[in-house]
């Protein structure tokens, strides 16, 4: 990040591959809609672009980037009202997974069952944003209780409560599900 | 045993990303270096020139009659009581913790909430006069307007340096630190007031020059985020 404030723009190419991966899996869950995403982490990396002169040296500029992230999502979803959007209408659906160096894999040790997966996807979008917001960076992105508050700005006492919710609710919305022809079979 | 669909999505590799947009590329086209945040400078700055500004404010409207018959003690407390009340939520606005791009939104806003009361409450409750003080009463209340407008437009100096400080910095909890600069704007305001403001009832330096920060807090809160956000 100081690189690229410094004026060197392979190093915010650096920055991207590193982190937009990262980025992208979180709007794409909280947006539902790959179209959207994109254009959210477009968004995303042009205030970053803008804003790059905020940066403090030093600083770990991840959680800054998901707060812009969050921001740009919360904003959009303010102006156009379709933050959830339908499942099932084709492009939803992440197919292609990358690295974090932003790369696909070439293979997957376990794959994991697709309609698990979109199940999972499908119960997700079904939450308040605020709780499925706490299960993607909590329970998704692995984020701390205290990180994942930063981010979203919000407490650590909300966000540990937001969480627990949004993930009880999800259990409870994939327990009501049907089993997969994988589970069945 | 069945895996557990949460875990599987979580295990799941994050997604390619879009290419950069052209817009973006067109800019990293002609990338100039920039001069990064530095906050510590940047308070150190805020406070010298807000005080430069307060004391040229003070020079103008002219420091208060009774200020001789006033205890010391009380004069130069008070005094130091608005100038934390400046310094404390300045701080917090502006100067992240270590390692963090960010400021402390929550405790800003605890200082802004906290400074806020405080200096109602101590206006309320503490207020020694002289005999060259003077004394409103309820039924002039409305004179106070004038200390409100100079305690305002002593607090715009803080509010508009730090508006341009945090630009770009303020992604989530805009409005506390904004609240933050300024009750902390409205607290320079107030050390100006004390020291020009001769008018001692209650109603008058508590609910005037202690709301001063209430109404400087409330209106930064209402027009900074916005102004500090990147497009």
């Amino acid at each position: 990040m100081a690189r690229y404030c410094d004026g060197d723009a392979s190093a915010f190419r650096e920055l991207y591959a590193a982190v937009a991966p990262r980025l992208y899996g979180y709007l794409v869950k909280m947006a539902r809609h790959r179209a959207l995403a994109d254009d959210l982490l477009q968004q995303t990396f042009l205030k970053v672009h803008r804003a790059r002169a905020a940066y403090v040296r030093g600083a770990d500029p991840v959680p800054w980037l998901y707060a812009i992230a969050h921001r740009t999502f919360i904003d959009e979803a303010r102006k156009s009202q379709r933050a959830i959007v339908k499942v099932g209408d084709g492009d939803d659906l992440p197919e292609i997974s990358a690295d974090l160096g932003g790369q696909p894999p070439a293979s997957r040790d376990e794959p994991a069952d697709p309609e698990r997966v979109r199940a999972a996807l499908d119960a997700l979008a079904q939450l308040p944003a605020a709780q499925r917001e706490a299960v993607v960076l909590t329970k998704l992105d692995g984020k701390s209780v205290a990180e994942a508050a930063e981010i979203a700005g919000t407490t650590v006492g909300a966000m540990k409560v937001r969480a627990h919710r949004g993930y009880e609710a999800l259990r409870k919305l994939l327990r009501g599900r049907a089993p997969s022809r994988q589970e069945a079979g | 045993m069945k895996p557990d669909p949460i875990d599987e999505l979580a295990a799941q590799s994050p997604p390619a990303p879009p290419p950069l947009a052209r817009e973006l590329e067109a800019e990293l086209g002609s990338l100039a270096p920039v001069a990064t945040r530095r906050p510590m400078r940047q308070l150190v700055m805020l406070v010298a020139l807000s005080l430069a500004y307060g004391a040229g404010v003070l020079a103008v409207v002219t420091t208060r009659r009774d200020a001789g018959e006033l205890s010391i003690g009380w004069v130069v407390g008070a005094g130091l009581g608005w100038l934390l009340g400046f310094v404390i939520p300045c701080h917090l606005a502006l100067v992240p913790r270590a390692g963090s791009v960010m400021p402390r939104w929550r405790l800003a806003a605890i200082a802004a909430v906290v400074t806020a009361i405080a200096f109602v409450l101590l206006g309320l409750a503490i207020h020694p006069s002289g005999p060259s003080s003077e004394h409103y009463g309820a039924e002039h209340f409305v004179r106070g307007h004038t200390c409100l407008e100079i305690g305002l437009a002593t607090a715009l100096v803080p509010i508009v340096l730090g508006t341009m400080f945090l630009r770009g910095a303020l992604p989530v909890g805009a409005r506390w630190i904004a609240a933050a600069l300024g009750a902390g704007g409205g607290s320079l305001g107030g050390l100006v007031l004390h020291l020009h403001c001769h008018v001692t009832d209650p109603l008058h330096t508590g609910l005037v020059h202690g709301g001063v920060v209430i109404v400087a807090a409330l209106l930064a809160a209402a027009m900074v985020p916005r102004a500090a956000d990147v497009r």
